[in-house]
């Protein structure tokens, strides 16, 4: 409803006041309609030096924090601007227009965690096209902003139970949505649906409660926004406060098997002269263990930036491979869940631009609740007992019907069994290099990133380029190749995935 | 009687004779002024030390490359944000500088990216050109002599960056002594090198204590290594305002 409304109040405003622009300027006639600098000037003469265009001095910018023109050190005063009311008004709004389409071709991994595909059900290709206006609202006091999205997507699909089956969706949903007063200029107050990420690193940021995506592994998919709740104080330039409650899951998807559940969290952010840093203390639902998370930054050099990210608990709420004497010998527990030993998260990066503006970056993650390798080779050994097992039944069923009822049954068991671990990373010890480098003869941007799982020897090769057609075109294109057997965490669900697409901006 | 008429008379040549004085003297007075006092008028032209925005259309030749870009900047003294307004494919994006530390976001972006200073995103012009000028606070002058620079008496300052904080390290500025306004400036590194020069225009207008003052309109910048790349920065809609801190909050960039 937010949504329906903010769009109806930016499109009437702008076209109306369009048609009082335009109505103005036939009933001011000729001589005014070359421009308002123009009126200004002649209002003004007296203060105007010949030939000069006078600067404008924009009332409604000033609060009762802001110091009056006549405050300032040198009693400085400043013509008035000669705008309507209307023309302020749609001063007022502002909209980025984006249209997306983009195919996609990928090639699920045929192995024991996802066997013939049956339980991700991942499609081969995907053809999607998207609308995505963002309208926004600024005045002194007030933001508000809507991200409105409209989306057609087909999927087929090349193995497993779905082969040759397609499927075309259309949907309509706001991904963000903000509103934000402010008093003062001082404290900040807003509820909405919001993409809310902080950091420094590419990879992951372990300092966030919120969210595990951070948005930066492919920045033309967009993350899906959660319902925040959030009280922002600017004591000073150099310091800020956050009170962050998230409301509701909004459209994004918790990881794990668990429902969503708030998180409260207090943030501390400083900015010094070359170096920032921010505190943040989490705890989910006034019952689980407590969370600290913090990041910071260095920029050592005109070319070298340092940075760190982290968070200490104690305890995981992820699952851990448990053995039992269940039929395929160990099941996923919650097994630290009471665990008094802290579990750091930390993350470690420098990042060096060259001359020519390129930049390399290189990050190290400690995953302190992912899996050791005897939990790893209990989890594969298990998954491969659940994989053969689920062969088996296939191959002696005797038709078609059976097998569908029994790879039905098995995705919906693998869903309440808890098969999915609630983690981000699986194991403890990750790389990342990666070489960035934007505006290349203003027309190219590209990005080659390696992950390398240190403790599974797996990797993963990620490129992303764009290409600027014009002013409001961009042609895109991201490639990526997974490297690793079944039983690594790289290796084990997708092989490869190429996307094709063309963006435009308005 | 006749004494009171006299005394009027000479009031009034006494008034008349202090107004041609005064007005002859005070060309020589604001030529007296001292280099120090000169610079901080020269600031007042491009920039405002409680903070400015305004509108930049920037367009840049950088080897054989053209990049036109229109930017709207909110400036506070070692602080900026630069939002691209145009062309509509980098339309929304946004350079957040906090004193050294730079991050960058755009549309769909969902992070702010910290980015080091070296990748630069506005072609020659150094993140410093389009913020708000402060030379005054940022370097000392190391020596003053006089020239004529398009038949303009200037005062040629040498100015030291105080700390690294200031964008280069040693300026050589050109300010008009009738105007008191920077008409050109040449930029050295550490080494002692030249690496760029700039020419500055002044049709834009401020009133000061009730005096209307030249404000920046345009600054060229030409690089002295490669003579081929040049930026030329137009100013609009300058709006000297104080700035609140929250503008360059980094939590309330996006939104």
């Amino acid at each position: 409803m937010i949504a329906i409304l903010l769009m109806a109040i930016f499109l009437l405003s702008s076209r109306l006041s369009h048609a009082l622009e335009v109505s103005q300027e036939k009933i001011s006639g000729d001589a005014t309609a070359d421009s308002s600098q123009e009126s200004i000037s002649a209002t003004h003469t007296e203060n105007v030096l010949p030939g000069q265009n006078p600067v404008i001095f924009q009332e409604d910018d000033f609060s009762s924090d802001m110091t009056s023109p006549a405050e300032l050190g040198e009693n400085i005063e400043f013509p008035d601007e000669n705008r309507t009311r209307f023309r302020k008004l749609k001063n007022y709004f502002s909209a980025n227009i984006g249209m997306l389409s983009y195919g996609v071709v990928q090639n699920p991994a045929d192995s024991i965690v996802n066997p013939h595909n049956d339980l991700l059900e991942l499609p081969g290709y995907v053809a999607n096209f998207e609308m995505r206006p963002d309208l926004y609202f600024d005045s002194s006091y007030l933001e508000l902003s809507v991200k409105p999205r409209a989306k057609v997507d087909f999927q087929a699909w090349e193995e497993g139970m779905r082969e040759n089956d397609t499927e075309w969706e259309h949907e309509g949903y706001v991904n963000e949505w903000l509103v934000r007063a402010n008093a003062w200029h001082k404290i900040f107050v807003s509820y909405g649906r919001e993409n809310l990420q902080w950091g420094p690193s590419f990879l992951f940021s372990p300092s966030n409660p919120f969210f595990t995506d951070n948005g930066r592994i492919n920045a033309y998919m967009e993350v899906p926004g959660m319902d925040f709740g959030r009280l922002v104080f600017v004591p000073h330039v150099n310091w800020s406060l956050s009170l962050i409650v998230n409301t509701d899951e909004g459209r994004s998807v918790p990881l794990g098997p668990d429902p969503f559940s708030p998180i409260y969290a207090v943030k501390m952010d400083y900015t010094g002269e070359k170096a920032y840093g921010s505190f943040i203390y989490s705890r989910k639902d006034f019952k689980q263990a407590n969370t600290f998370g913090f990041f910071g930054g260095w920029t050592a050099s005109d070319a070298l930036v340092l940075y760190t990210e982290g968070s200490m608990r104690r305890g995981s709420d992820a699952y851990y491979p448990v053995e039992d004497t269940s039929s395929f010998g160990a099941s996923l527990q919650r097994s630290y869940s009471d665990d008094h030993e802290i579990k750091p998260t930390v993350l470690a990066g420098c990042a060096y631009t060259f001359e020519n503006s390129g930049t390399l970056t290189l990050e190290y993650l400690y995953n302190g609740q992912g899996y050791n390798n005897d939990e790893a080779d209990l989890y594969f050994t298990t998954a491969r007992n659940v994989s053969d097992f689920y062969n088996k039944l296939l191959q002696d069923a005797a038709s078609d019907a059976e097998r569908e009822d029994i790879a039905a049954l098995f995705k919906r068991n693998a869903s309440s069994q808890n098969a999915s671990p609630g983690l981000r990373f699986l194991r403890k010890n990750y790389a990342m290099l990666q070489y960035h480098q934007v505006n290349i003869k203003n027309r190219l941007n590209i990005s080659l990133r390696w992950t390398q799982n240190i403790d599974d020897g797996s990797g993963q090769l990620f490129g992303l380029f764009s290409y600027f057609l014009g002013n409001h075109w961009e042609l895109f294109s991201s490639g990526l190749i997974n490297a690793g057997n079944e039983e690594t965490e790289f290796g084990s669900v997708l092989d490869y995935q190429v996307m094709l697409g063309l963006k435009f901006t308005l | 009687m006749i004494q009171k008429k006299f005394m009027k008379q000479g009031m009034v040549l006494f008034g008349l004779f202090f107004i041609v004085v005064f007005s002859i003297l005070a060309p020589t007075v604001e030529a007296q002024m001292n280099p120090t006092e000169m610079l901080q008028k020269a600031d007042e032209a491009r920039g405002n030390l409680e903070g400015i925005q305004w509108e930049i259309v920037m367009d840049s030749i950088e080897n054989g490359r053209e990049q036109n870009r229109k930017l709207e900047v909110t400036a506070k003294g070692y602080n900026s944000l630069v939002t691209t307004l145009a062309p509509g494919n980098v339309k929304g994006q946004k350079l957040l500088m906090q004193d050294r530390n730079m991050w960058f976001a755009k549309p769909g972006l969902s992070k702010p990216v910290p980015i080091s200073p070296r990748q630069k995103l506005l072609g020659t012009a150094a993140n410093g050109d389009i913020a708000s000028t402060n030379y005054s606070g940022d370097y000392k002058i190391v020596s003053v002599e006089n020239e004529q620079l398009n038949k303009e008496p200037c005062v040629i300052m040498t100015l030291k960056a105080i700390d690294n904080r200031a964008t280069y390290d040693r300026i050589k500025y050109w300010v008009s002594q009738n105007r008191l306004v920077g008409l050109k400036a040449e930029f050295y590194t550490v080494s002692g090198k030249m690496f760029k020069s700039a020419e500055f225009e002044y049709k834009n207008s401020v009133t000061i204590n009730n005096q209307p003052r030249e404000f920046i309109s345009k600054m060229i910048i030409t690089s002295a290594i490669m003579k081929d790349d040049v930026t030329i920065l137009r100013y609009s809609k300058p709006s000297l305002k104080k700035v609140s801190d929250a503008t360059f909050n980094l939590n309330l960039l996006t939104r």
